[in-house]
């Protein structure tokens, strides 16, 4: 590297030396108070209810109990066509042995007879 | 005022003892956070919540440090919190542009000015700036902390929270980086 360029780097390296320290602002007191009134009072406590990550959040939950919910729905359904699918067999027995015909009562007055 | 009659204050929720402390430190807060973000809005911002943090935490102060110690670890944790949200956003911007959402035109950041740089050195002051602002996290801050505040290697390993043989390699570091960078930029 030229010396040119070496002592080019180095007046830029040295250019923050005797740098006075930056003052506040004007009025900087002033503004501050102002925002610690707004964000330490009560009313501004609610300022979370309004974020998004708060409404992502939310309706992650909903979408969540929805999902449950259908979710108990069909194993509910599923329950019922098992149930259903019973019943109707057992109809079919009982069509089948002639037990919805009265048979049985007149089964119990033949053998009462019998006696 | 001493600084023990001023963490009491602080404590004690008294006005008196909170404008002092601003009114102390306020020059201090915003010419590191001015060093570190490079912008004067963003500085104040962080200079602020600087105040309201100290304001928010002192209870838990626990006095083994300097209280100027503790404010200069939190205006260099803020900054550098602004710093990484700037850059997400950037990023953010980025992948908008490209799924073409926003299409406004990309705004070039300028040279930044401290406003304490003699007239005759601004400008090399503006191109060294540019530089620090891509040295790493660390070197940025310990080179900032000594070289705008005038912070001895000391004090900034106290406010760094590491020993003075690491801040000595860290400003090394620094150093030789901002040299390279400088070499590669285009005069």
């Amino acid at each position: 590297m030229s010396t040119e360029k070496q002592n080019r780097i180095n007046e830029i390296m040295d250019s923050l030396d005797g740098c006075t320290r930056a003052a506040a602002p004007d009025f900087f007191y002033t503004r501050l108070k102002a925002r610690m009134e707004n964000e330490l009072t009560p009313a501004a406590s609610g300022i979370w209810l309004r974020r998004p990550a708060f409404a992502f959040a939310t309706m992650a939950v909903i979408l969540l109990i929805n999902v449950l919910v259908l979710f108990n729905q069909t194993n509910n359904n599923q329950e019922e066509a098992v149930s259903s699918t019973e019943t109707d067999s057992f109809q079919s027995m009982a069509a089948e042995y002639r037990l919805n015909e009265g048979n049985s009562s007149i089964s119990y007055y033949n053998l009462n007879q019998d006696r | 005022m001493t600084e023990f009659e001023l963490i009491q204050g602080l404590r004690n929720g008294e006005e008196p003892a909170f404008r002092y402390l601003v009114d102390t430190y306020q020059d201090r807060v915003f010419n590191t956070a001015m060093g570190i973000v490079q912008n004067a809005e963003d500085a104040e911002d962080v200079a602020q919540e600087v105040f309201i943090q100290v304001f928010r935490s002192i209870g838990s102060f626990k006095a083994e440090s300097k209280l100027s110690t503790w404010i200069y670890r939190i205006t260099t944790t803020r900054s550098l919190d602004l710093l990484r949200s700037r850059k997400s956003k950037k990023r953010f911007g980025f992948i908008q542009r490209l799924l073409g959402e926003n299409n406004e035109p990309v705004q070039e950041i300028p040279d930044f000015n401290h406003p304490g740089i003699q007239l005759d050195r601004k400008e090399n002051a503006a191109r060294l700036f540019k530089v620090i602002g891509k040295l790493p996290e660390n070197q940025k801050i310990a080179f900032t902390l000594h070289k705008l505040e005038d912070l001895s290697y000391q004090e900034v390993s106290e406010v760094m929270g590491t020993t003075v043989a690491a801040v000595e390699s860290l400003m090394h570091r620094a150093k030789q980086n901002l040299r390279k960078l400088l070499e590669n930029q285009n005069d």
